[in-house]
């Protein structure tokens, strides 16, 4: 079709294009190679093959904004198709005489091709009618809704090209150039019907009733399509869509070993026997995914939505951390900032207050479709601020020295830990003196908290009644370090398990039950590591397998409470314990209605990550206040006179979420308790009153 | 510029405190560092980030765990640690008063900390005492300490919200009650790393003293009363309140 001319023309079109779009991903997979070397991983062929079927049925984006999601799976599958009508067009233009219209007689194909050949240009043709509407939803969104999801809150640190609507731009860019490619090589493919309409070809039959046939149009309408795609390669490079070619990579490649085990904070690989500092100062000490993070992202925001961190007022984003850190390697490898390499994080990407106010809840990642882990990145720059003396908040000091002293972060003596259960009506085993089958791991706030204390007795109770073979450490446990790990004490963390390891050593077990998440979560997950063989129960499976082998009994239904659960996320979203709780509470007959987020989409308390420890409290409607109105407004609809309880299985949960009810002046209305609690009134135990003096 | 930042040892109270005979049962109990000596130890290492100079930490070893105390010193900036080995737990503040002053002697410093008091006594002696023994000013209860020169300038707080500001020749001696700035962390792997590396310097008591003061009886605080919890609304609290006044005679 084209004459010999335009053909050396797009030619030598194509090669540059082909030169920029090379050294753009050269450049990018550089600057990746940059990053620190990342814990191992299995399979990669396996993995990049499974990240493929996800991609192609975007499974991912699901987690969210549902709507939304079935739009962009056309835009997707819009796009995919395009990348053959590409193909096709380059060969149309090339190849003289090819020409696929009307089942492509004009170039007699053999029969079989036929019906291929119609299947393709009655696709591409509904496709391109479908892309532009999709785009068009997304440009609508973005620039006449403007869809609040897609800002970022004033106190978020930002990059400034960020702050002046860099990827407002970027967006633009690409939604013009969809339109334009598409509508371009729809009426290419119009004024090529001489013939009139082609049944598999309708919308470009219609503008062909408008417009005719053109010899002069094919070849504009030709140049301006495959123009336009020869220029946004290369600029896809530089721009947010290189999640186009990055997002399947990242998800290829994503986090293989459980989300409760955080990566060590100097990584086990070394190479070139280089020296590593634990933790990331500047961008380059981040490891390697870390970086092709920020090239994977989406910049969809959808991590933000989830943030219980960015819901309260705090300055964080993990969204706009992934973009800072997008922007900041743009600056540096394609434009003339090199120097930004060496920047500290916490001036250009994600503020230091931002950092301190992360929960490690894990919502972000769970979320992003990509699978980036802006968390990661957040315990790393967490690890390095601790380790240059980067002054941290007094209440986290006090609590980590505490640890360092004292084994818990309650300024307690190691003496006072079993207090709790020599104050029992029976003798609680002491695991380190005689052999148990479980061992429960009681961790700080249920041993040492005196709001909760009362449940951990009634969980000794009802143990000692199913005659659970049980034990505890007394002052041999130590803090079992999750939190410690996870505000960047890493040094503390190790010391921690440590003493745990050899306190586990000295005694016999068969198993460690707890009945403190994250305590679970750390024994399951990261003690394995250390040499830690045991299996970890948490309470709630351990009390349904009892009532499952007839070891309790429930005497009295509680058909007269109305009940909701809130997933701890440590429980929940990092172990996949959903079901032990819902499965006691529907033993136990109460009526139980579940909250909007519950599961994978639970809502942090805003306890986690050393958030408890905090000796500031921001001001702002809290994640655990902003809870309860949801357990409230749940209740709502399901109205009736039963008693409203909001049912934790977290000691932590008992604090934030009897405080939260007070806070927001709902006592009388909701009333939290501990699934333990519940239980001792099915089965019939009594809590037994301690005489006080 | 030359620290000396004498430490004291002193027993835990996180736990409940044992009580054997008429003084504390040593042998069940921890020791930790007094709290004011932090401030003391970060006072004297603002001074030397700010202006340069070695800061020397000195403490009695009571039980033989001074260490502990003396690595979280190194890694949070002290420069050389040293320890008297006195193994004597219940040595009073006047005699390890004297067996810092015998230890420093020799060290020649512009300028000698010790925390303003240790909670075990609250008789805030072992700074002026060591200031004495050296024959040098003593000034006690400082919140801020900047050197410049042969000259400190020395801030104390009032109550009431006063503040003082003292122009101090070198050498001398403070009695720190606080460091401008809370003091720092030390991240457990650096301490970890000092326990590995660092030499402690042992130096043997020397000379005697004593307060004078003997124990009498030692014994756990009788609970002579409790607090009462009013419950309920703010309404009813208030009501109960009032008439607990009048009930009292009190309204
Ligand atoms: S882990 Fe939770 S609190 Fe932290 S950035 Fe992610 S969503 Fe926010
Ligand atoms: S990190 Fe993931 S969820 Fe967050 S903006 Fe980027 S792609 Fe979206």
């Amino acid at each position: 079709m084209l004459t010999p001319i335009e053909k050396i023309l797009f030619i030598l079109l194509a090669l540059v294009s082909a030169g920029f779009t090379i050294h753009g991903f050269k450049t990018i997979i550089d600057t990746i190679r940059k990053g620190r070397p990342a814990p191992e991983l299995k399979n990669i062929p396996g993995s990049l093959v499974k990240a493929a079927i996800t991609v192609l049925f975007q499974r991912t984006i699901f987690k969210a904004r549902k709507a939304l999601s079935a739009v962009h799976l056309g835009l997707f599958f819009g796009l995919i198709t395009y990348a053959f009508v590409n193909l096709f067009d380059v060969m149309e233009g090339l190849i003289p005489n090819f020409d696929l219209t009307y089942s492509g007689k004009h170039i007699a194909p053999p029969a079989w091709t036929v019906p291929l050949i119609n299947a393709y240009n009655l696709i591409s043709d509904v496709m391109s009618v479908f892309l532009l509407i999709a785009i068009t939803v997304f440009l609508v969104r973005r620039f006449i809704v403007k869809d609040k999801a897609l800002t970022y809150r004033e106190n978020v640190l930002l990059n400034p090209k960020v702050k002046a609507g860099g990827q407002a731009r970027d967006s633009l860019i690409v939604g013009v150039f969809v339109i334009m490619h598409v509508t371009a090589h729809v009426l290419s493919q119009a004024f090529r019907l001489t013939e009139g309409a082609d049944p598999f070809m309708p919308f470009a039959s219609f503008l062909n009733s408008l417009f005719g046939a053109s010899e002069v149009g094919v070849h504009v309408a030709w140049w301006v399509s495959l123009g336009w795609v020869m220029f946004i390669i290369p600029y896809l490079s530089r721009s947010k869509h290189t999640h186009f070619f990055m997002a399947p990579v990242n998800l290829g490649l994503a986090k293989q070993n459980p989300r409760g085990q955080l990566d060590p904070a100097i990584p086990l690989k070394v190479i070139d026997g280089r020296k590593y500092d634990p933790g990331a100062k500047v961008i380059t000490d981040l490891a390697w995914k870390r970086i092709l993070d920020a090239y994977a992202c989406v910049q969809c925001n959808r991590c933000q939505d989830v943030c219980p961190a960015n819901f309260y007022g705090r300055p964080l984003s993990p969204s706009a951390l992934e973009v800072n850190k997008r922007y900041l390697l743009k600056e540096a490898t394609f434009g003339s900032h090199p120097d930004l390499l060496q920047a500290p994080l916490t001036e250009t990407v994600i503020s230091p207050e931002a950092v301190w106010s992360c929960t490690t809840c894990y919502a972000c990642v769970r979320v992003c479709p990509v699978g980036n882990e802006p968390m990661a990145d957040i315990v790393d720059i967490r690890r390095r601020m601790l380790i240059d003396g980067f002054e941290i908040d007094s209440g986290v000091q006090t609590a980590l020295q505490s640890l360092a002293t004292n084994g818990n972060w309650m300024g307690k003596g190691k003496r006072l830990r079993g207090r709790w259960a020599k104050e029992m009506e029976f003798p609680v085993k002491n695991a380190s003196e005689e052999p148990v089958e479980y061992l429960w791991f009681v961790g700080d706030t249920a041993s040492f908290d005196e709001r909760v204390i009362p449940n951990t007795k009634m969980v000794a109770r009802i143990f000692h009644q199913a005659g659970l073979d049980f034990g505890i450490l007394y002052q041999n446990e130590s803090n079992a370090g999750n939190d410690v790990r996870r505000v960047g004490e890493e040094g503390l963390f190790e010391q921690l398990v440590e003493q745990n390891m050899a306190a586990f050593g000295k005694a016999q077990f068969q198993r460690i039950v707890t009945t403190d998440p994250h305590s679970f979560n750390t024994l399951k997950n990261e003690y394995p590591q250390f040499g830690g063989k045991f299996e970890v129960k948490h309470y709630t499976v351990t009390l349904l397998k009892l009532f499952e082998e007839g070891k309790l009994t429930i005497k009295n239904k509680l058909s007269h409470y109305k009940v909701t659960f809130h997933d701890p996320c440590y429980l929940g979203r990092y172990n996949g314990g959903f079901t032990a709780p819902r499965k006691l509470l529907e033993l136990l007959g109460v009526e139980f209605h579940e909250m909007p987020r519950n599961c994978e989409n639970s809502f942090c308390c805003g306890a986690g990550g050393g958030q408890i420890w905090m000796g500031k409290v921001a001001p702002g409607e809290r994640p655990a206040e902003n809870r309860i109105k949801e357990a409230l407004s749940t209740f709502q609809s399901h109205p009736s006179d039963k008693k409203q309880l909001f049912i934790v299985t977290c000691p932590k949960d008992m604090i934030m979420y009897s405080d939260a009810v007070k806070t927001t002046g709902n006592e009388g209305k909701i009333e939290v308790r501990d699934i333990i609690q519940l239980v001792a009134e099915a089965v019939g135990v009594e809590e037994v009153s301690q005489i006080v003096g | 510029m030359n620290i000396v930042v004498a430490i004291k040892h002193i027993p835990s109270i996180a736990d409940d405190l044992p009580v054997k005979g008429n003084n504390v049962d040593f042998d069940s109990v921890d020791f930790v560092l007094n709290e004011w000596d932090e401030h003391s130890i970060e006072q004297a290492v603002l001074i030397k980030e700010a202006v340069g100079g070695t800061v020397t930490v000195v403490g009695v070893d009571l039980i033989g765990e001074l260490d502990n105390a003396l690595h979280l010193a190194l890694a949070k900036g002290a420069d050389k640690v040293v320890k008297i080995t006195a193994d004597d737990p219940a040595a009073d503040s006047h005699q390890q008063a004297k067996w810092l002053a015998e230890a420093i002697k020799g060290m020649g410093a512009d300028m000698v900390f010790a925390g303003v008091q240790a909670s075990n006594d609250i008789d805030g002696q072992i700074g002026p005492m060591i200031a004495a023994y050296l024959d040098m000013p003593y000034i006690g209860g400082t919140s801020a300490i900047e050197v410049s020169g042969s000259t400190a300038t020395v801030s104390k707080e009032f109550p009431g919200g006063v503040g003082m500001k003292y122009a101090v020749t070198l050498p001398f001696v403070a009695g720190v009650q606080s460091a401008p700035k809370p003091p720092r962390y030390a991240p457990v792997s650096k301490v970890r790393q000092m326990a590995q590396t660092a030499t402690v310097e042992k130096v043997a008591p020397s000379g005697e003293a004593s307060s004078g003061l003997a124990f009498k009886k030692m014994a756990p605080p009788v609970v002579t009363g409790h607090a009462e919890m009013i419950e309920g609304s703010p309404k009813e609290v208030a009501a109960k309140i009032v008439e607990l006044l009048k009930s009292r005679g009190l309204a």
